[in-house]
């Protein structure tokens, strides 16, 4: 195997070939459960752990056909709708298997198949009843995830990036019989349902402007754009409303991104994440930190040829995610519950990709994604292993002490801390530090808007480092403050194996891209970026439309973006960011190091309560739909009961008057209706008749 | 001659039906209802239709013509054949019968033989209107539908179920009588190039331009008053805001499966005829006031969505997103795009199945908590949890969930609306009806919450367990159509693009792109 790999011969091809598999062994899984769950042993944990562990062999065989030549793959699977040639669309499903996709199929599978195993401890160990809906769920889940990120065309991406919606609903509310989660589960889908709306519009916009969705050759609808731009060849495309092509082109990506937001929780959409903490933690860890969080971000990853093209939607993409990234982690300083610290440390993170994906850094973004998968997925399942622990107790202030009686869960968790914190050389420190100069270069090239957003970026770190290890010197440092935290419930092994598994990741997984010693190590052993700019395949991958040097091409030119990259050595910035990150991780081992623990943040004082409040974000959002929305409706309801029917009544009392005096007449029983009808009915046949000169 | 068979049968099952005891009568009909569904599953191997069956070209399939009687110089004819838009809904009218027949096992507990045999009866008009093809003889049967309804509202409907079923008679056959008046205004005004009062006649005379002037009448000015005429009385059916209020007041009454039937098929009469005489005979009507009926679509899936917002009675917030989901197919059709036209179609289809699987899962949860309000009751997904599932599963079908039927539907209505060169602003229009996927998801999503999770209350002496059998397997028979149209749309959808695409091409050729205005506007946003 070693020998193919270095020959530079593809293992087998069929890797690839059999890609859909990672997305067909979950769908069969979710059949036999939705009807057979509750007689199988361990009630669908085990057909659940097949089918991901299946994908995930699919996925690296894949990851090692493409590193070995072969790829890309692209071919329509089935034709859902068939246009009337010529006119109307034809709407395909098909799969597209590039470097970017099957990076994230192995994400997705890897993680799935972990959270499965963990779920062995969290979910059966603990007793749950309901459980075939659990495995059913997660396995649609992953199902839909992987056909997501497998799409060839952006209708495709729609239907699936709803369907995981759908799972994050069923998973979210999975306690269903509890007041909180079924209201948290509505929260998380109507928030992304209502940035989806925007996103169906982007879809039907897209179809329109180009009749087509693809995402990737010369027929794509991003081929089509960038000619239409670049040689002024419009043909192919409609704009509407008068708009001209890259305005419009603006107009699209911009609607898209609505779906972007809500999906990956980015300001204002950010506020259902935290509520959707009410799901099994297990759950939180795959759908709402890994994967389903992160499928906004593919999707600006995966047409990324696409939102080149325009200067304005990259730099709303970076002052959205830039923002957020800092925004929610003044959030996350004050939290109290484990997994909220970590909830708001996700939408933080995601803003990172966000900032680097509008900073013109997609390996940096994809990179971030790929060690954020591991390193959060890892923290959730730690404080999952803390909750069982704690009896499902989340409160830090009632943990404390933790580590010594929780070796590997602590060894783990610190490892996930040091990652996202972002110290040398844990995964976070390289992924984060390049979305970080990606982002730098671009701004001092000529696009001040990109320095703002580098510099709530860079702030960020500094909270990040200081509310990660508040909460781990909270959790496991210190005296327990607690009784239940003196003697916690022992994990078993279906908790520290996929702890151990991630944490080992969580160390070595930067070293795919070390961006920072680019200089030193040189440009050719940054693994990631000559993955994802398809150095590694025999064909092409600029013809499709889909390496990373084509992005960067076209982010560079004039008639695009039109980005300029500033000289600049990575070392420097690599060290202002390392500085940033260590400083608030000693600030923090200095506040909530010893045995007895201030709680230093209260004297913040009404800056505390107002992160409390988050702003008041929620308490905004819910005035919007109870306190505009629900009014409006009951109006309308007035209206139409008093007015609408009131004047159809008024004029049918006549009738109705009519009615009683005919009853009067006939003694008002049923047949009588019966002759009135029929009556009435020879009538309209007498008009008939008298109309059509018979008579 | 299978059509004749089918309307025989079913008549004559009718008959059977109301002879036979109190005690059979649900499950024999039930049985013979089998029959039709039986004989439309066989038309279904063999459906050869090409075209629309009222243009020029178009082969309806099953197609018989026999002469009847005359009057005057027009001949009177049994013309009956389907195509490719009114073969789906005669498909959806069997299947939704019988399965509503099923639901009907535990509610009706009296009179089941009346019950039953109205209920065939009404099988028996629907098949003849989405089959008849001679104007009178698909009058008798669209009046023929109301006679039976009439009853089964106001018989077995609820408390207040003389002035609901007395409403829909009076407001229905009030349409009836204005649309009718439309239809002859086109006759008279074609004078004597017609000598059957068909609809192919009808629709091939107006293409042609035989439409003159009549008592002094242009014959442009003809045109537009049949169009009016022809759209108020198919609104009522429809229904279209502000002809809208029987809708609620009859559902809220009428039993379950009636309340199935009235939104799964009856409503479908209504954009069925829109489509059949306003789109396919005066197309060029429908585009010049393509912004007016835009808008009527518009506000009907706003305002439909709002007030079902507004609605606690489970019911009743089922009844008023009909409304807002009829609305689609309004935009579907004034968009005069293959996708706009096919789409509002197949929005028929789908809605049927899926209003109807929302309706009779809100029966099974009234048969057994004997309360449809959303305060009453909450955490039924603890007792029923079968029941609940499914509801959920419809109720996310409802807000058009990809790989269910009504995402199918709404999104290529959205891709056909967008497009269209017919409507001035047409992306506009589009972006604001796509907004009542948000307002559905928010609505459906709030009941679903109160009534099926949280802890379990529920103040009653009545037992609260699993639903039997019966009451389950039409729902999951729903479920699993709305989810094969929802993977597949293709089954009807390429019959329905067949036959909707010589409307489509005929709108195309007469009609002048009018985008012009609104490109001033668009240019000055950016």
């Amino acid at each position: 195997m070693v020998g193919a790999l270095a020959a530079g011969v593809p293992l087998f091809g069929p890797g690839i070939e059999a890609a859909e598999l990672t997305a067909l062994f979950p769908l069969l899984t979710f059949i036999i459960i939705v009807f057979f769950g509750s007689y199988l042993p361990l009630k669908g944990a085990i057909p659940g752990i097949a089918a991901t562990g299946g994908a995930l062999l699919v996925s690296l065989w894949g990851v090692a056909d493409i590193a070995t030549g072969a790829g890309p793959r692209h071919e329509t699977l089935l034709t859902f709708v068939e246009g009337v040639a010529g006119e109307g669309v034809t709407l395909t499903f098909g799969i597209l298997i590039d470097p970017l996709a099957i990076l994230m199929l192995t994400i997705v599978s890897l993680i799935s198949f972990l959270v499965h195993i963990f779920s062995l401890g969290y979910m059966n160990d603990e007793g749950e009843i309901d459980l075939p809906r659990y495995y059913a769920g997660l396995s649609l889940f992953t199902f839909s995830m992987m056909a997501f990120v497998f799409s060839d065309n952006l209708l495709m991406s729609f239907v699936f990036f709803e369907l995981v919606g759908l799972c994050s609903f069923i998973l979210i509310g999975f306690w269903f019989r509890e007041a909180g989660p079924p209201s948290a589960a509505k929260k998380a889908f109507l928030v992304t349902r209502f940035g989806d709306y925007f996103f169906l519009i982007g879809v039907v916009a897209v179809l329109g402007t180009f009749g087509t969705a693809q995402f990737a050759g010369s027929e794509s609808f991003v081929t089509i754009a960038t000619e239409a731009l670049e040689t002024g060849a419009t043909e192919g495309m409609t704009t509407f409303l008068g708009f001209g092509e890259q305005a419009w082109i603006t107009v699209i990506g911009l609607l898209v991104l609505g779906g972007v937001l809500g999906k990956s929780a980015q300001f204002p959409f950010h506020t259902w994440l935290p509520d959707a903490m009410e799901g099994p933690t297990p759950v939180s860890a795959l759908i709402h930190a890994a994967t389903m969080v992160a499928a906004g971000v593919y999707l600006v990853a995966r047409m990324y040829g696409f939102y080149v093209l325009s200067p304005t939607a990259l730099s709303i993409i970076a002052l959205v995610g830039g923002f957020t990234a800092f925004f929610a982690a003044t959030m996350a300083l004050v939290k109290q519950e484990l997994k909220q610290v970590l909830a708001y440390s996700t939408i933080s993170q995601y803003g990172y990709m966000m900032l680097a994906l509008g900073g013109g850094g997609y390996v940096a973004a994809v990179f971030h994604l790929t060690t954020h998968a591991i390193f959060k997925a890892l923290l959730f399942l730690g404080a999952g292993s803390v909750i069982i622990a704690m009896h499902h107790k989340e409160n830090m202030w009632e943990m404390g002490g933790l580590r010594s009686e929780m070796r590997v869960t602590y060894l783990t968790f610190l490892a996930g801390s040091l990652a996202l914190a972002g110290i040398f050389p844990f995964a976070g420190f390289w992924s984060k530090d390049e979305v970080l100069y990606e982002t730098l270069v671009h701004g001092l090239g000529g696009s001040p808007v990109l320095l703002v957003a580098y510099t709530f970026g860079a702030l960020a770190v500094v909270l990040t480092g200081f509310y990660t290890f508040r909460m781990v010197f909270l959790t496991f440092h210190g005296e327990p403050r607690s009784e239940l935290a003196e003697d916690p419930e022992p994990v078993r092994w279906n908790v520290k194996f996929p702890l151990a598994v991630l944490g080992v990741l969580s160390v070595v997984a930067g070293f795919l891209n070390m961006g920072v010693l680019k200089d030193i190590i040189g440009e050719e052993n940054l693994f990631l970026h000559e993955f994802l700019d398809g150095v590694t395949m025999d064909a092409d991958l600029d013809a499709a439309g889909l390496s990373a040097h084509h992005y960067a091409e076209v982010l560079e030119s004039n008639f695009a973006a039109g980005y300029e990259v500033a000289g600049l050595s990575p070392l420097g910035p690599g060290a202002l960011a390392t500085v940033l990150a260590v400083v608030p991780v000693i600030g923090a081992w200095y506040l909530f190091r010893g045995p007895d623990v201030d709680p230093v943040m209260t004297k913040l004082g009404g800056l505390r309560t107002l992160l409390m409040n988050n702003y008041y974000q929620d308490e905004y959002q819910v005035w919007l739909a109870t306190g505009v929305t629900l009014p409006i409706a009951k109006v309308a309801n007035k209206f139409d009961q008093g007015i609408i029917d009131g004047l159809v009544d008024g004029t049918g009392g006549v009738s109705l008057f009519a009615g009683e005096r005919f009853r009067r007449i006939q003694s008002g029983v049923v047949t009588n209706y019966a002759a009135l009808l029929t009556l009435g009915f020879l009538l309209l046949v007498l008009i008939f008749a008298l109309v059509g000169g018979w008579i | 001659m299978l059509i004749e068979l089918l309307v025989a049968v079913t008549l004559a099952s009718a008959l059977v039906v109301f002879m036979a005891p109190d005690r059979i009568a649900p499950k024999l009909a039930t049985a013979l209802s089998l029959l039709p569904l039986g004989i439309v599953a066989v038309m279904w191997t063999q459906f050869d239709a090409a075209g629309n069956a009222l243009r020029a070209g178009g082969e309806p399939a099953f197609a018989s013509t026999i002469e009847w009687f005359a009057l005057g110089q027009y001949t009177i004819q049994w013309q009956v054949g389907v195509d490719g838009v009114s073969f789906p809904l005669l498909a959806l009218t069997v299947v939704l019968t019988t399965l509503a027949m099923v639901s009907s096992w535990t509610p009706i507990d009296e009179r089941q033989s009346q019950f039953f045999g109205l209920m065939l009866v009404m099988e028996t008009a629907l098949i003849g209107v989405f089959t008849a093809l001679d104007f009178f003889l698909w009058f008798v049967f669209w009046e023929g539908v109301l006679i039976p309804m009439y009853f089964l509202i106001s018989v077995w409907g609820g408390p207040r179920r003389k002035y609901a079923g007395t409403k829909f008679l009076l407001y229905t056959n009030l349409a009836s009588l204005v649309m009718f008046v439309g239809l002859f205004v086109l006759v008279l005004g074609l004078g004597g190039s017609l000598t059957e009062i068909s609809l192919p006649a009808i629709t091939q005379a107006l293409e042609a331009g035989e439409l003159g002037s009549f008592a002094g009448i242009e014959a442009d000015t003809l045109r537009v008053v049949a169009f009016l005429l022809l759209f108020l009385g198919f609104a009522v059916k429809v229904p279209v805001v502000p002809f809208h209020t029987w809708l609620p007041d009859a559902h809220v009454q009428a039993p379950t499966p009636v309340s199935v039937m009235l939104a799964g098929v009856l409503l479908k009469m209504g954009t069925y005829a829109l489509l059949r005489f306003n789109f396919t005979m005066l197309p060029d009507v429908a585009a010049d006031f393509a912004e007016i009926l835009a808008a009527v679509g518009l506000i009907s899936v706003l305002y439909g969505a709002m007030l079902a917002m507004a609605q606690s009675d489970l019911k009743r917030i089922v009844a008023y997103s009909s409304i807002s989901s009829m609305g689609y197919v309004i935009i579907g059709l004034v968009a005069f795009t293959p996708h706009g036209m096919g789409g509002a179609t197949f929005q028929m289809v789908s809605h049927g199945l899926i209003s109807g699987l929302m309706f009779m899962t809100v029966g099974v949860l009234y048969n057994t908590t004997h309360t449809r309000m959303v305060g009453d009751m909450g955490g039924l997904a603890d007792r029923m949890p079968i029941t609940a599932w499914i509801f959920v599963a419809g109720a996310f079908g409802y807000m058009g969930l990809p790989l269910m039927s009504g995402f199918v539907a709404e999104v290529l209505v959205f891709i056909g609306a967008f497009e269209s060169t017919v409507i001035a602003g047409a992306p506009l229009f589009t972006a604001g009806a796509m907004f009542g996927i948000v307002l559905v998801a928010g609505y459906l999503l709030w009941a679903m919450q109160r009534t099926l999770f949280g802890p379990f209350e529920l103040e009653t002496d009545y037992e609260v367990g699993r639903a039997p059998l019966h009451d389950i397997a039409p729902l999951a028979v729903l479920l699993g159509l709305v989810i094969l149209l929802g993977v597949q749309p293709d089954l009807i959808y390429e019959v329905i693009q067949d036959a909707v695409a010589p409307i489509v091409d005929s709108a195309g050729e007469s009609l002048i792109v009018s985008t012009d205005s609104l490109s001033e506007i668009g240019g000055e946003l950016l």
